[in-house]
This record gives structure tokens, C-alpha cells and sequence, in this order.
């Protein structure tokens, strides 16, 4: 059977920065009396490793801030791509490819599959809880495409790939 | 004049950025670190009832929790004028000595010691913790994440939970120490020994015994004279959690020391306008900019200058290797920055030893762990030493216990100056005229900036500790010339 965990990560007095963890917050009611396992955090790096052992199959949700993209707007990456998000890329410790690379070489059960949603925010600075309109307004969307890919059945995506967005040039 | 930007992922707005300004003919004119920081701190606490306070600030930043927790605790108590109960401070320590274990083994092993593992020029693809790991053993890399594990789990046995705690109240604590997990520490106590010791074992190793890395420690690109400062205990040794905050000057000499609600009549801070990250310095000497050298206003709050600032540690192993350290390097105080990468492991050896003490005291387990607090809530300064600086938590409120107002001077930002001047300084030694911008050297520049182990999270919001840089050239109207990527 394939272990899933959701991740989400974020600060949820930071404006949008706490997106990530309020589409976790809401994947886990919907989620609940199923073995998936969601966590909300915001920690990143070495503790990513303890968070990711032992599961097959990763979502995680970050904020992310791109220049030209719109707030609110849901990307979807892979852990190459990774080097733009606040947590993911890394916060005073190592990122996560590096994470789950460090995994793997100790031995451990990494997830084979690591699926990445950022959501573009339009304000990760200011301490208020609760985010700005574009980012509440992805929230739920978000976490739609994602129940669904976890049910295995994938619609009709709101999020789109990284390479995809306008100019893209990551 | 050409303008130099190291510049953390600029892809992300928002972030710190180092900016150099280069002269006409290819020497370094100056340098800026510049920090964006959080907005509204003072607006969002207002109006909150200051018990929960402490509960809070941990989650301003993911990266020292804990610190924000002990000295938010710390502030309240005093906000209700109580003195806590003697085995709710040792509970508090406890707690606070497995994180400051957690906190510098990421430090040391993620950050710094790839860089002296691997060498400084080293592709930065090899340049990291599993460079590192490749080259010292699996096992170590195994240790290094079973021993941070292990700290959190004794601070999630001591105060509920490691990442955010809500265990400090106005008073003392939740909830004492059970037996059972009181054993428990006991057995993995000897764990987070001897990974400090075997830390600091690999850094003899690797580093001293290169003669060209002990080049570049006591070389004077990596040199700066201020003054330091850290919290003592009655003693005059390194403290995490108790004591007076002590400052001595250049020569070591002892300036002032003060208790918590003092620190405004020594301590102040400047403003600069390219700059939204306040530059603490020492009040009665008026501030002179970014100088060092006797005289100089400035200090830096950090691994190295805690141990400058003190007379020793209060436990026998970490107080010999403090002894060796400055043995070593040739006495007390050292300005030699780098430094602080060894004085970060003496640390770790200290709160390793003072964590097995304290779980070893009898009353650790004692259930008088809170006093209810009895008078009316005004106005409270908590004081901790976080691991990266010593930090200041200051809360007023009504007589409902309502806060009307706060303010913090956190870990890193009593070193903003000192981190500007070991920029400008690396780069001015490193980037010569005619010179080539290269991987290396842009990592050396950035060493400058890595040993301090800056974390804005609380400042501002995630500037990453290892971060990608970009370095872009600029003239004097600010046109870019060239971008150097890695």
C-alpha cells in the first residue's frame, strides 16, 4: 500500500506565507478515517526528514513569491525546480532535494514521489493573521486538485506547471 | 563606481540582499547588507491579553521557537512581578539546553561545516551536508540526525512540544516532569554528550589540523574589533537563561552589565535610511557608525562574543575546551570571527553538560512548578541569550493585563552592524581590481555573513541561512553590467 503524507508549511500569522498550512488544515478534515497523514509545520530542512520518512508518496504546500506571477495563482513543481520557495528552498538549514537526498543516503524510506504546490502570495511580511483576498480565494481550489490527485482522479487542474507560467523562465 | 548585489534567490522579493560598490578601478568601495523587515509586530500583539504571549512569539519563526518562548515567559513573569519556582527555572533551562543542542548541530553540520569539510571552493553541489557526509562517513550523518531528534524529543517530554510550546505561563510552567520521562532523559543525556564531544573532536580534525584552514581563521580577512556581549550567571560564567547581560570592551574589560528592565539605559538603536533592520549599539558612546576598533560603540552578541564576555563555563568539559579554544587562538578576547564556529561547539558541549546536570537534580521532578501570579500586570522585560544573540523581549500593558505595547531586539539584529562591516571587510580582501567575481570567492564573502549564523525569520521573514547567491555589477547610476550566478 502506498503511504501518503501532506505537508503543509507556513507561518499563519504571517499574512500568505500561511497558505500552505490553511490548504493542509482543510485537507485534513476532508482527509479524515483515510491513512493519508497531513501535517501542518513550519519548520523546514533537517526536520522535513523526519516529517518525510517512512511515506511512498509527498504533497507539499508552500508559499511562493515570483516575480511577474499573480497573487493567488497555484503552481505546481518538482523538487528540481525547487529552489524559489521560502521553506522549501531553505530556511537557515538545507532544502529539500537535499533533504530527501540526505534521507535516502542514511537509509531511510524516502517518498519515491514528491509533488509540490506553491501558491503565489502577495504578502509574507506583515505579522496579520488571515491572508489577502487572490491567496483565501486559491485556498480551497488548491486543496480540490489536491484531494482529487489524492483520490486518483484528476480533473481539470487550476494549478499549472512551473515551466508553464507566463515568461517562464525558472 | 560599479555596484556589486549578492542577492539571495531574486527571483523572491522581499529578501535580504548584500550589495557591493565597486570603484573605478575594481576596489571595494563599500558594502550593505540589507534586510526587509516583518511589518507590524507592534500593531499585532496589541490588544492581546499578555498571558498569551508567550505562546505566540514562538510562532513568529520556526527556526528558534524555543527562544522567543523562554524570554516572552521570561517578560511575563515580570509583567505580573512573580518569581517563579526554583525547579520551574530548571525545568526552563532544560528544555532551553536541548534546543540550543538542536539549534547549533544544524548550524554546524548544514552550514559551516561543509565549507571547511569540502573547502571553500568547492563546487557548491558538493558543498553541503551531504558533500559533508560523503567525505566523513554515513554514520556521522546518521548521529547528526538522530541526536537533533533526540533533542526535540527531550524538549517534547519537558514542555509538550518542541516546535511550538505552550508551556510557559506567567508564573512557571504547565506541567512538571514525570517520572518516567525524567528517566528517560536521563538515558539519552549521554547521547547528546558525546555528539557534542565527538563535534567538537571533528572540528580538531578537519579543521585545526589544516594549516589551511587555521589560515584562514586567524587570517585578517575574517577580523573585527568590537566589543561583545553575553548573558553570566553570579559567576561571571556563559548563561543561556539566568544572569546579568555583561559587555566588555575590546581589550575584555568589563564596561557594564545589567539586569532585564535595564537594558534600554545601555543599549540603543540607529536608524539607516537604506536599512529597515534597526543597528543596536552601545548608548553612552553615542553612535559613531560603522567603526571598529576601541572606542567603537558597536558589539556583536553571538557564540564567540558570549565566551569573550565571560570569565569561562559553569561545567568542567566545555570549560576546557574553552580554555583550549583560547589557548589556541591566542587569547581572550578573539576577534578572529570565525571563531565562532568553534565557540558554537563549546556551546553545544556546555548546554550537553548542563542538560545532564539539571535532569540529575533531584527536585528536577517536583510538582510546585507555577505560583499564580498576584498583582496587577504593568510593564516586563524578559532576557535570554538565543543561539545566535542575546535576546530582549519588553512588554507594557494595561492593568488588565492587555498589551498596549512591545518591542524586540532579537538575536541577529544586535549584529546587523557587525555583519555589514565582516562584508564589506571580506570583499574589500577578497575582490581586487582587475579580479574575476568567481563561485569561490562569492562563497567566501559569504562565509562572512554565514558564521554569524544569521536568521531574519524573526526580523524578517526567511532569509536562508545557506543561501544562493547572486552577484550582480553595477555602475555608479546603478545599470548592470554583469550577473554572476550560482
Amino acid at each position: 500500500m502506498v503511504k501518503t503524507v501532506v505537508i503543509g508549511l507556513g507561518n499563519t500569522i504571517l499574512r500568505d506565507d500561511g497558505a500552505g498550512v490553511f490548504v493542509a488544515r482543510d485537507l485534513r478534515r476532508r482527509l479524515l478515517g483515510t491513512d493519508i497523514t497531513v501535517i501542518e509545520t513550519e519548520c523546514a530542512g533537517m526536520n522535513l526528514i523526519e516529517m518525510l520518512k517512512g511515506f511512498d508518496r509527498a504533497v507539499l504546500v508552500d508559499a511562493i513569491r515570483l516575480d511577474g506571477v499573480a497573487p493567488g495563482t497555484v503552481l505546481r513543481l518538482v523538487p528540481d525546480d525547487l529552489k524559489i520557495t521560502p521553506r522549501l528552498a531553505s530556511c537557515h538549514d538545507i532544502d529539500i532535494v537535499t533533504a530527501l537526498e540526505l534521507g535516502r543516503r542514511l537509509g531511510l524510506r524516502m517518498p519515491r514521489e514528491v509533488s509540490i504546490y506553491a501558491i503565489q502570495a502577495a504578502d509574507t511580511q506583515t505579522l496579520r493573521e488571515g491572508c489577502t483576498r487572490a491567496v483565501r480565494a486559491a485556498l480551497r481550489p488548491t486543496a480540490d486538485e489536491i484531494e482529487a490527485l489524492l483520490n486518483g482522479r484528476e480533473g481539470e487542474k487550476i494549478s499549472i506547471r512551473l515551466a508553464e507560467r507566463d515568461g517562464g523562465d525558472a | 563606481m560599479k555596484r556589486v548585489d549578492i542577492d539571495p534567490i531574486t527571483r523572491l522579493e522581499g529578501h535580504g540582499k548584500i550589495s557591493i560598490f565597486i570603484n573605478d578601478d575594481g576596489s571595494v568601495e563599500n558594502a550593505y547588507l540589507q534586510i526587509p523587515e516583518l511589518r507590524g509586530f507592534e500593531k499585532f500583539v496589541e490588544g492581546l491579553p499578555v498571558e498569551e504571549i508567550p505562546r505566540i512569539m514562538p510562532r513568529i519563526c520556526g527556526v528558534c521557537p524555543a527562544a522567543h518562548h523562554m524570554a516572552a515567559g521570561k517578560a511575563v513573569d515580570n509583567v505580573y512581578g512573580v518569581d517563579i519556582p526554583p525547579v520551574a527555572k530548571k525545568l526552563r533551562e532544560l528544555f532551553y539546553m536541548a534546543h540550543f543542542i538542536h539549534s547549533h548541530a544544524a548550524h554546524f553540520y548544514a552550514l559551516a561545516a561543509p565549507d571547511f569539510v569540502l573547502g571553500p571552493d568547492a563546487p557548491k553541489a558538493q558543498r553541503n551536508v551531504l558533500g559533508l557526509i560523503a567525505k566523513v562517513g554515513i554514520e556521522l550523518g546518521g548521529e547528526v540526525i538522530k541526536q537533533r531528534a533526540v533533542s526535540q524529543d527531550i524538549q517534547r517530554m519537558v514542555g509538550g512540544r518542541a516546535t511550538h510550546p505552550v508551556w510557559c505561563i506567567p508564573g512557571g510552567v504547565t506541567r512538571a516532569l514525570s517520572a518516567e520521562h525524567a528517566a528517560e532523559i536521563r538515558e539519552l543525556a549521554a547521547g547528546q554528550l558525546a555528539f557534542a564531544e565527538l563535534s567538537l573532536k571533528l572540528f580538531d580534525d578537519l579543521v585545526l589540523s589544516n594549516p589551511q584552514y587555521l589560515e584562514l581563521i586567524m587570517g585578517d580577512v575574517f577580523e573585527q574589533v568590537t566589543n561583545y556581549m553575553g548573558l553570566v550567571d553570579e559567576n561571571g560564567k556563559v548563561n543561556f537563561y539566568h544572569g546579568r547581560v555583561r559587555v566588555v570592551d575590546t581589550e575584555g574589560k568589563e564596561l557594564f552589565s545589567y539586569s532585564e528592565p535595564e537594558y534600554r539605559d545601555y543599549i540603543a538603536e540607529h536608524v539607516e535610511p537604506w536599512s529597515y533592520l534597526k543597528f543596536p549599539y552601545i548608548k553612552e558612546r553615542g553612535w559613531q557608525g560603522f567603526v571598529e576598533g576601541s572606542g567603537t560603540p558597536l558589539y556583536q552578541a553571538n557564540p564567540l562574543p558570549r565566551l569573550n564576555a565571560a570569565d569561562g563555563m559553569a561545567t568542567p568539559k566545555a570549560q576546557a575546551a574553552y580554555e583550549k579554544m583560547f589557548e589556541t587562538v591566542g587569547g581572550k578576547p578573539c576577534h578572529k570571527l570565525m571563531v565562532n564556529h568553534w565557540a558554537r561547539l563549546v556551546e553545544m558541549l556546555y548546554a550537553a553538560e548542563r542538560l545532564a546536570e539539571l535532569i540529575g537534580d533531584e527536585e528536577i521532578t517536583d510538582p510546585n512548578v507555577r505560583v499564580i501570579p498576584s498583582t496587577t500586570p504593568k510593564e516586563g522585560v524578559g532576557i535570554v541569550e538565543a543561539p545566535r544573540g542575546t535576546l530582549t523581549h519588553h512588554y507594557w500593558t494595561d492593568e488588565n493585563g492587555i498589551v498596549t505595547k512591545a518591542n524586540l531586539v532579537v538575536g541577529t539584529t544586535n549584529n546587523n552592524a557587525s555583519i555589514n562591516m565582516a562584508v564589506k571587510k571580506a570583499a574589500q580582501k577578497l575582490i581586487k581590481p582587475g579580479g574575476e567575481v568567481s563561485e569561490g570567492l562569492l562563497n567566501m564573502v559569504e562565509m562572512a555573513f554565514r558564521l554569524f549564523d544569521p536568521c531574519f525569520s524573526c526580523a524578517t521573514h526567511s532569509l536562508p541561512g545557506q543561501m544562493p547567491l547572486t552577484v550582480e555589477i553595477l555602475d555608479r547610476e546603478g545599470v548592470v553590467l554583469n550577473v554572476v550566478s550560482r
